[in-house]
Protein backbone atom coordinates (compact mmCIF):
# COMPACT_ATOMS: atom_id res chain seq x y z
CA UNK A 1 0.00 0.00 0.00
CA UNK A 2 1.07 3.87 -0.82
CA UNK A 3 1.41 6.73 1.40
CA UNK A 4 -1.46 8.01 -0.62
CA UNK A 5 -3.94 5.40 -0.55
CA UNK A 6 -3.11 5.12 3.15
CA UNK A 7 -3.82 8.69 3.97
CA UNK A 8 -7.33 8.00 2.41
CA UNK A 9 -8.38 5.60 4.79
CA UNK A 10 -6.69 6.89 7.82
CA UNK A 11 -9.85 8.22 9.15
CA UNK A 12 -11.79 5.01 7.82
CA UNK A 13 -9.45 3.11 9.71
CA UNK A 14 -10.04 5.10 13.12
CA UNK A 15 -14.05 5.27 12.84
CA UNK A 16 -13.76 1.33 12.12
CA UNK A 17 -15.50 1.45 8.77
CA UNK A 18 -12.75 -0.21 6.84
CA UNK A 19 -13.21 -4.34 6.00
CA UNK A 20 -10.43 -6.18 7.68
CA UNK A 21 -8.65 -7.24 4.96
CA UNK A 22 -7.81 -3.04 4.15
CA UNK A 23 -7.47 -2.53 7.59
CA UNK A 24 -4.64 -4.91 7.73
CA UNK A 25 -3.15 -3.89 4.91
CA UNK A 26 -3.10 -0.47 6.26
CA UNK A 27 -1.31 -1.36 9.60
CA UNK A 28 1.45 -3.50 7.78
CA UNK A 29 1.90 0.04 6.11
CA UNK A 30 1.47 2.63 9.08
CA UNK A 31 4.72 -0.44 11.03
CA UNK A 32 6.89 0.80 8.06
CA UNK A 33 5.51 4.25 7.24
CA UNK A 34 6.71 6.78 10.07
CA UNK A 35 4.39 9.59 8.35
CA UNK A 36 1.40 7.71 8.69
CA UNK A 37 2.29 6.39 11.63
CA UNK A 38 2.52 9.64 12.84
CA UNK A 39 -0.75 10.93 11.50
CA UNK A 40 -2.94 8.25 12.75
CA UNK A 41 -1.44 8.99 16.09
CA UNK A 42 -2.30 12.81 15.92
CA UNK A 43 -5.67 11.24 14.78
CA UNK A 44 -5.98 9.15 17.75
CA UNK A 45 -4.77 12.37 20.18
CA UNK A 46 -7.55 14.46 18.83
CA UNK A 47 -10.73 11.45 18.67
CA UNK A 48 -9.06 11.23 22.58
CA UNK A 49 -9.50 14.68 23.47
CA UNK A 50 -13.23 14.87 21.72
CA UNK A 51 -13.77 11.77 23.77
CA UNK A 52 -12.96 12.86 27.52
CA UNK A 53 -16.57 13.04 28.16
CA UNK A 54 -16.54 16.61 29.12
CA UNK A 55 -17.86 17.72 25.89
CA UNK A 56 -21.37 15.60 26.48
CA UNK A 57 -24.26 17.71 27.36
CA UNK A 58 -26.65 14.86 29.32
CA UNK A 59 -30.31 16.01 29.14
CA UNK A 60 -31.95 17.60 32.25
CA UNK A 61 -34.14 15.97 34.83
CA UNK A 62 -36.65 18.70 33.68
CA UNK A 63 -36.63 17.19 29.96
CA UNK A 64 -37.19 13.80 30.81
CA UNK A 65 -39.87 15.14 33.02
CA UNK A 66 -41.19 16.94 30.44
CA UNK A 67 -41.50 14.04 27.93
CA UNK A 68 -43.07 11.98 29.99
CA UNK A 69 -45.80 14.02 30.85
CA UNK A 70 -46.76 15.07 27.01
CA UNK A 71 -46.52 11.13 26.79
CA UNK A 72 -49.40 10.99 28.95
CA UNK A 73 -51.22 13.67 28.06
CA UNK A 74 -51.60 12.21 24.30
CA UNK A 75 -53.50 9.30 25.00
CA UNK A 76 -53.87 7.08 22.26
CA UNK A 77 -54.60 9.75 19.33
CA UNK A 78 -57.06 9.04 16.68
CA UNK A 79 -54.56 10.31 13.54
CA UNK A 80 -52.10 7.83 14.22
CA UNK A 81 -54.59 5.13 14.00
CA UNK A 82 -54.93 5.40 10.08
CA UNK A 83 -51.58 5.58 9.42
CA UNK A 84 -50.81 2.68 10.98
CA UNK A 85 -53.22 0.94 9.00
CA UNK A 86 -52.41 1.94 6.11
CA UNK A 87 -48.94 0.87 6.97
CA UNK A 88 -49.79 -2.45 7.96
CA UNK A 89 -52.43 -3.17 4.85
CA UNK A 90 -49.28 -1.88 2.48
CA UNK A 91 -47.33 -4.60 3.94
CA UNK A 92 -50.00 -7.48 3.40
CA UNK A 93 -50.28 -6.38 -0.18
CA UNK A 94 -46.80 -6.04 -0.44
CA UNK A 95 -46.09 -9.75 0.91
CA UNK A 96 -49.32 -10.87 -1.04
CA UNK A 97 -47.63 -9.72 -4.23
CA UNK A 98 -44.51 -11.04 -3.41
CA UNK A 99 -45.75 -14.34 -2.95
CA UNK A 100 -47.37 -14.19 -6.06
CA UNK A 101 -44.54 -13.33 -8.17
CA UNK A 102 -42.55 -15.91 -6.25
CA UNK A 103 -45.71 -18.77 -7.44
CA UNK A 104 -45.37 -17.12 -11.05
CA UNK A 105 -41.71 -17.42 -11.32
CA UNK A 106 -41.07 -20.80 -10.01
CA UNK A 107 -43.77 -21.80 -12.32
CA UNK A 108 -42.81 -19.83 -15.38
CA UNK A 109 -42.75 -22.49 -18.13
CA UNK A 110 -39.64 -21.47 -20.07
CA UNK A 111 -37.05 -21.04 -17.19
CA UNK A 112 -33.70 -22.61 -18.11
CA UNK A 113 -30.80 -21.58 -16.09
CA UNK A 114 -29.73 -18.72 -18.60
CA UNK A 115 -33.19 -17.25 -19.00
CA UNK A 116 -33.61 -17.21 -15.00
CA UNK A 117 -30.33 -15.73 -14.79
CA UNK A 118 -31.04 -12.74 -16.91
CA UNK A 119 -34.62 -12.28 -15.63
CA UNK A 120 -32.54 -11.90 -12.05
CA UNK A 121 -30.11 -9.37 -13.46
CA UNK A 122 -33.12 -7.20 -15.05
CA UNK A 123 -35.29 -7.54 -11.37
CA UNK A 124 -32.15 -6.61 -9.37
CA UNK A 125 -31.69 -4.09 -11.69
CA UNK A 126 -35.33 -2.80 -11.20
CA UNK A 127 -35.05 -3.15 -7.82
CA UNK A 128 -31.81 -1.15 -7.15
CA UNK A 129 -34.13 1.83 -9.55
CA UNK A 130 -37.24 1.64 -7.24
CA UNK A 131 -34.97 1.72 -3.70
CA UNK A 132 -34.11 5.11 -2.63
CA UNK A 133 -30.03 4.66 -2.89
CA UNK A 134 -28.67 2.46 -5.62
CA UNK A 135 -25.87 2.43 -4.14
CA UNK A 136 -24.13 0.81 -0.46
CA UNK A 137 -21.26 2.78 -1.01
CA UNK A 138 -20.88 5.93 -3.10
CA UNK A 139 -17.73 7.23 -4.24
CA UNK A 140 -16.19 8.28 -7.54
CA UNK A 141 -13.30 6.87 -6.35
CA UNK A 142 -12.29 3.27 -6.91
CA UNK A 143 -9.68 3.15 -4.60
CA UNK A 144 -12.86 3.52 -1.93
CA UNK A 145 -15.25 1.13 -3.98
CA UNK A 146 -12.80 -1.48 -4.34
CA UNK A 147 -11.70 -2.22 -0.34
CA UNK A 148 -15.39 -1.52 0.32
CA UNK A 149 -16.06 -4.99 -1.64
CA UNK A 150 -13.25 -6.48 -0.56
CA UNK A 151 -13.87 -7.62 2.95
CA UNK A 152 -17.72 -8.32 1.48
CA UNK A 153 -17.01 -10.63 -1.82
CA UNK A 154 -14.34 -12.32 -2.86
CA UNK A 155 -12.85 -11.94 -5.44
CA UNK A 156 -13.00 -8.32 -5.22
CA UNK A 157 -13.94 -7.11 -8.60
CA UNK A 158 -11.88 -4.88 -11.00
CA UNK A 159 -13.23 -1.39 -10.01
CA UNK A 160 -12.56 1.05 -12.88
CA UNK A 161 -13.85 4.82 -13.55
CA UNK A 162 -14.71 5.91 -17.00
CA UNK A 163 -15.62 9.40 -16.08
CA UNK A 164 -13.70 10.89 -18.94
CA UNK A 165 -15.31 8.92 -21.73
CA UNK A 166 -18.98 10.04 -20.26
CA UNK A 167 -19.54 7.01 -17.64
CA UNK A 168 -18.51 8.06 -14.31
CA UNK A 169 -18.25 5.49 -11.28
CA UNK A 170 -21.37 6.76 -8.99
CA UNK A 171 -20.43 3.56 -6.38
CA UNK A 172 -21.11 0.42 -5.87
CA UNK A 173 -23.69 -2.18 -3.70
CA UNK A 174 -24.01 -6.20 -3.03
CA UNK A 175 -26.87 -6.90 -4.74
CA UNK A 176 -28.33 -10.82 -4.34
CA UNK A 177 -28.78 -12.49 -8.29
CA UNK A 178 -30.76 -15.50 -7.45
CA UNK A 179 -29.77 -16.83 -4.25
CA UNK A 180 -26.03 -15.54 -4.94
CA UNK A 181 -23.93 -12.26 -3.72
CA UNK A 182 -22.50 -10.38 -6.60
CA UNK A 183 -20.81 -7.57 -6.20
CA UNK A 184 -22.55 -4.68 -8.43
CA UNK A 185 -20.52 -1.19 -10.15
CA UNK A 186 -22.99 1.53 -10.49
CA UNK A 187 -22.31 3.80 -13.22
CA UNK A 188 -24.03 7.05 -14.45
CA UNK A 189 -24.41 8.56 -18.07
CA UNK A 190 -26.31 11.33 -18.64
CA UNK A 191 -29.48 10.60 -16.73
CA UNK A 192 -28.56 6.84 -17.48
CA UNK A 193 -28.31 5.02 -14.13
CA UNK A 194 -26.24 1.72 -14.94
CA UNK A 195 -25.56 -1.11 -13.28
CA UNK A 196 -22.46 -3.56 -13.79
CA UNK A 197 -22.92 -7.24 -12.01
CA UNK A 198 -19.49 -8.79 -11.94
CA UNK A 199 -20.24 -12.49 -11.96
CA UNK A 200 -17.87 -15.79 -12.17
CA UNK A 201 -16.79 -16.34 -15.80
CA UNK A 202 -18.61 -19.19 -15.66
CA UNK A 203 -21.72 -17.93 -14.86
CA UNK A 204 -23.51 -18.33 -18.36
CA UNK A 205 -25.18 -14.93 -18.95
CA UNK A 206 -26.20 -14.37 -22.51
CA UNK A 207 -24.66 -12.29 -24.87
CA UNK A 208 -27.22 -9.65 -24.72
CA UNK A 209 -31.01 -9.84 -23.91
CA UNK A 210 -33.50 -7.49 -23.79
CA UNK A 211 -36.44 -6.73 -21.39
CA UNK A 212 -39.08 -3.79 -21.60
CA UNK A 213 -36.85 -1.53 -22.85
CA UNK A 214 -34.33 -2.81 -20.77
CA UNK A 215 -31.06 -3.79 -22.23
CA UNK A 216 -28.61 -6.11 -21.35
CA UNK A 217 -24.85 -7.23 -22.39
CA UNK A 218 -21.83 -9.44 -21.23
CA UNK A 219 -17.97 -9.00 -21.34
CA UNK A 220 -14.78 -10.20 -19.82
CA UNK A 221 -13.84 -8.53 -16.64
CA UNK A 222 -10.41 -9.41 -16.15
CA UNK A 223 -11.00 -12.77 -14.64
CA UNK A 224 -14.56 -12.50 -13.93
CA UNK A 225 -17.27 -11.83 -16.37
CA UNK A 226 -19.53 -8.24 -16.31
CA UNK A 227 -22.98 -8.04 -17.39
CA UNK A 228 -24.25 -4.62 -17.78
CA UNK A 229 -27.99 -3.81 -17.57
CA UNK A 230 -29.45 -0.45 -18.35
CA UNK A 231 -31.53 1.74 -20.28
CA UNK A 232 -29.45 2.96 -23.02
CA UNK A 233 -29.60 2.65 -26.30
CA UNK A 234 -27.14 0.00 -28.32
CA UNK A 235 -24.73 2.54 -29.37
CA UNK A 236 -23.76 3.59 -25.42
CA UNK A 237 -24.23 0.21 -24.30
CA UNK A 238 -22.20 -1.11 -26.45
CA UNK A 239 -19.17 1.29 -25.98
CA UNK A 240 -19.61 1.08 -22.33
CA UNK A 241 -19.19 -3.02 -23.04
CA UNK A 242 -15.94 -2.27 -24.64
CA UNK A 243 -14.57 -0.06 -22.09
CA UNK A 244 -14.85 -2.52 -19.93
CA UNK A 245 -14.03 -5.75 -22.03
CA UNK A 246 -10.97 -3.75 -22.36
CA UNK A 247 -9.73 -2.36 -18.91
CA UNK A 248 -7.25 -4.10 -16.85
CA UNK B 1 -48.68 -1.36 15.95
CA UNK B 2 -51.83 0.29 16.99
CA UNK B 3 -51.85 4.24 17.84
CA UNK B 4 -50.99 3.49 21.74
CA UNK B 5 -47.91 0.89 20.89
CA UNK B 6 -46.89 3.90 18.71
CA UNK B 7 -46.32 6.64 20.93
CA UNK B 8 -45.38 4.29 23.82
CA UNK B 9 -42.54 2.58 21.21
CA UNK B 10 -41.43 6.59 20.25
CA UNK B 11 -41.76 7.56 24.35
CA UNK B 12 -39.27 4.53 24.77
CA UNK B 13 -37.14 5.48 22.09
CA UNK B 14 -36.63 9.55 23.05
CA UNK B 15 -36.28 8.44 26.28
CA UNK B 16 -33.58 6.07 25.76
CA UNK B 17 -31.50 8.36 23.20
CA UNK B 18 -32.84 11.50 25.60
CA UNK B 19 -28.94 12.40 25.99
CA UNK B 20 -27.92 11.66 22.86
CA UNK B 21 -30.97 14.08 21.54
CA UNK B 22 -30.16 17.00 24.01
CA UNK B 23 -26.51 16.88 23.44
CA UNK B 24 -26.93 17.24 19.32
CA UNK B 25 -29.54 19.82 20.32
CA UNK B 26 -26.70 21.61 22.31
CA UNK B 27 -23.85 21.69 19.84
CA UNK B 28 -26.36 22.68 17.01
CA UNK B 29 -28.17 25.60 19.13
CA UNK B 30 -25.68 26.70 21.58
CA UNK B 31 -28.26 26.93 24.25
CA UNK B 32 -29.92 25.02 26.81
CA UNK B 33 -33.11 26.57 26.84
CA UNK B 34 -33.26 25.80 23.28
CA UNK B 35 -31.72 22.70 23.13
CA UNK B 36 -34.72 21.26 25.35
CA UNK B 37 -37.69 22.92 23.67
CA UNK B 38 -36.47 21.55 20.23
CA UNK B 39 -35.81 18.26 21.62
CA UNK B 40 -39.98 18.60 22.97
CA UNK B 41 -40.69 19.68 19.64
CA UNK B 42 -39.03 16.54 18.36
CA UNK B 43 -40.72 14.23 20.58
CA UNK B 44 -44.26 15.80 19.33
CA UNK B 45 -42.71 15.66 15.84
CA UNK B 46 -41.98 11.89 16.22
CA UNK B 47 -45.26 10.81 17.96
CA UNK B 48 -47.40 12.11 15.20
CA UNK B 49 -45.07 11.17 12.54
CA UNK B 50 -44.67 7.64 13.95
CA UNK B 51 -45.87 5.74 11.13
CA UNK B 52 -42.79 7.11 9.03
CA UNK B 53 -40.49 5.13 11.05
CA UNK B 54 -40.54 2.00 8.58
CA UNK B 55 -38.21 0.05 10.39
CA UNK B 56 -34.20 0.10 10.29
CA UNK B 57 -32.24 2.22 12.51
CA UNK B 58 -34.57 4.12 15.18
CA UNK B 59 -31.90 5.93 17.00
CA UNK B 60 -31.38 7.15 13.26
CA UNK B 61 -34.79 8.09 13.30
CA UNK B 62 -35.43 9.69 16.02
CA UNK B 63 -31.92 11.83 15.65
CA UNK B 64 -33.30 13.39 11.99
CA UNK B 65 -36.30 14.24 13.69
CA UNK B 66 -34.59 16.09 16.56
CA UNK B 67 -32.02 17.48 13.97
CA UNK B 68 -35.03 19.23 12.13
CA UNK B 69 -36.44 21.10 14.92
CA UNK B 70 -33.13 22.46 15.58
CA UNK B 71 -32.40 23.12 12.08
CA UNK B 72 -35.92 24.48 11.96
CA UNK B 73 -34.65 27.22 15.29
CA UNK B 74 -31.56 27.74 13.75
CA UNK B 75 -33.32 29.00 10.64
CA UNK B 76 -35.55 31.35 12.76
CA UNK B 77 -32.55 32.90 13.77
CA UNK B 78 -30.83 33.26 10.04
CA UNK B 79 -29.33 36.53 11.55
CA UNK B 80 -27.56 35.27 14.34
CA UNK B 81 -26.21 32.14 12.17
CA UNK B 82 -24.36 33.97 9.29
CA UNK B 83 -22.86 35.67 11.84
CA UNK B 84 -21.32 32.36 13.33
CA UNK B 85 -20.66 31.18 9.72
CA UNK B 86 -18.59 34.62 9.56
CA UNK B 87 -16.66 33.85 13.08
CA UNK B 88 -15.73 30.96 11.68
CA UNK B 89 -12.87 32.51 9.66
CA UNK B 90 -12.04 34.45 12.36
CA UNK B 91 -12.34 31.57 14.67
CA UNK B 92 -10.67 32.88 18.31
CA UNK B 93 -7.08 31.88 19.13
CA UNK B 94 -6.61 29.43 20.80
CA UNK B 95 -5.87 29.60 24.73
CA UNK B 96 -1.72 29.38 25.39
CA UNK B 97 -0.77 26.61 26.87
CA UNK B 98 2.53 27.45 28.82
CA UNK B 99 1.17 26.60 32.04
CA UNK B 100 3.27 24.05 34.12
CA UNK B 101 1.41 22.33 35.80
CA UNK B 102 -0.26 19.01 34.29
CA UNK B 103 -3.89 19.70 35.57
CA UNK B 104 -4.13 23.17 34.28
CA UNK B 105 -3.03 22.60 31.34
CA UNK B 106 -5.21 19.46 29.97
CA UNK B 107 -8.26 21.71 31.82
CA UNK B 108 -7.58 24.42 29.12
CA UNK B 109 -6.73 22.29 26.49
CA UNK B 110 -10.59 20.43 27.14
CA UNK B 111 -11.72 24.41 27.65
CA UNK B 112 -10.40 24.88 24.11
CA UNK B 113 -11.44 22.12 22.29
CA UNK B 114 -15.18 23.02 23.31
CA UNK B 115 -14.62 26.55 22.14
CA UNK B 116 -13.03 25.48 18.47
CA UNK B 117 -15.84 22.53 18.31
CA UNK B 118 -18.46 25.33 18.54
CA UNK B 119 -16.62 27.72 16.31
CA UNK B 120 -16.95 24.89 13.29
CA UNK B 121 -19.81 25.34 11.13
CA UNK B 122 -22.36 23.78 11.68
CA UNK B 123 -22.08 21.44 8.88
CA UNK B 124 -18.87 19.74 10.16
CA UNK B 125 -19.75 20.55 13.76
CA UNK B 126 -22.48 18.34 13.77
CA UNK B 127 -20.85 15.27 11.63
CA UNK B 128 -18.22 15.70 14.45
CA UNK B 129 -20.46 15.52 17.59
CA UNK B 130 -22.73 12.89 15.55
CA UNK B 131 -19.26 10.20 14.79
CA UNK B 132 -17.03 11.49 17.84
CA UNK B 133 -19.35 12.08 20.79
CA UNK B 134 -22.52 9.95 20.20
CA UNK B 135 -20.25 7.31 18.16
CA UNK B 136 -22.74 6.56 15.40
CA UNK B 137 -21.23 4.81 12.49
CA UNK B 138 -21.42 6.15 8.91
CA UNK B 139 -23.81 4.85 7.81
CA UNK B 140 -26.30 6.26 10.81
CA UNK B 141 -24.77 9.55 10.45
CA UNK B 142 -26.01 9.57 6.70
CA UNK B 143 -29.21 8.90 7.89
CA UNK B 144 -29.55 11.60 10.26
CA UNK B 145 -28.24 13.77 7.92
CA UNK B 146 -30.06 12.66 4.91
CA UNK B 147 -26.46 12.58 2.69
CA UNK B 148 -24.06 9.93 0.89
CA UNK B 149 -22.33 8.50 2.62
CA UNK B 150 -19.24 9.82 0.85
CA UNK B 151 -20.40 13.18 2.07
CA UNK B 152 -20.44 11.99 5.38
CA UNK B 153 -16.48 10.86 5.26
CA UNK B 154 -15.95 14.33 3.55
CA UNK B 155 -17.39 16.39 6.42
CA UNK B 156 -15.52 14.36 9.14
CA UNK B 157 -12.33 14.70 7.14
CA UNK B 158 -12.73 18.29 6.66
CA UNK B 159 -14.18 19.11 10.19
CA UNK B 160 -11.10 17.05 11.59
CA UNK B 161 -8.41 19.45 9.32
CA UNK B 162 -9.79 22.28 10.77
CA UNK B 163 -10.15 21.07 13.93
CA UNK B 164 -6.64 20.42 14.02
CA UNK B 165 -5.69 23.34 12.48
CA UNK B 166 -7.21 25.41 15.25
CA UNK B 167 -5.83 23.49 17.86
CA UNK B 168 -2.39 23.58 16.99
CA UNK B 169 -0.03 25.55 18.46
CA UNK B 170 0.83 29.28 16.92
CA UNK B 171 3.79 28.78 14.71
CA UNK B 172 3.21 25.05 13.23
CA UNK B 173 0.29 26.95 12.43
CA UNK B 174 1.58 29.44 10.14
CA UNK B 175 2.89 26.79 7.84
CA UNK B 176 -0.96 25.40 7.64
CA UNK B 177 -2.06 23.71 4.17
Amino acid sequence: MECKAAAHLLEAYLDNELDRDSARELEAHADTCAECAGELGRLGELRHALRDGSLRHAAPAALRERIRASAAARPTSARTLPAWTRFAAACVLAFGAGALSVYLWNFAPSSTASTQLTRDLFASHWRALAATSPVDVTSSDRHTVKPWFAGKVTPAPLVRDFAEQGFALVGGRIDYVGSTRVPVLVYKHGQHLIDVFVLPAMAGAPKAAQEQGYALNTTPLGEQSAAIVSDMDQQELASLTQLLGSSK
Amino acid sequence: MNASTASSFVEELAQRHLDAAYNLGRWLLGNEHEAADAVHDAFVRATRAADSYAGGNARAWWLAIVRNCCLARLASRKREAQQRHLSVVQASVPTEIDTVEADAEAEQRRVSIAAQLRALPAEFREALVLREIEDLSYREIADVLGVPIGTVMSRLARGRALLRRALEPAPEKAHGM
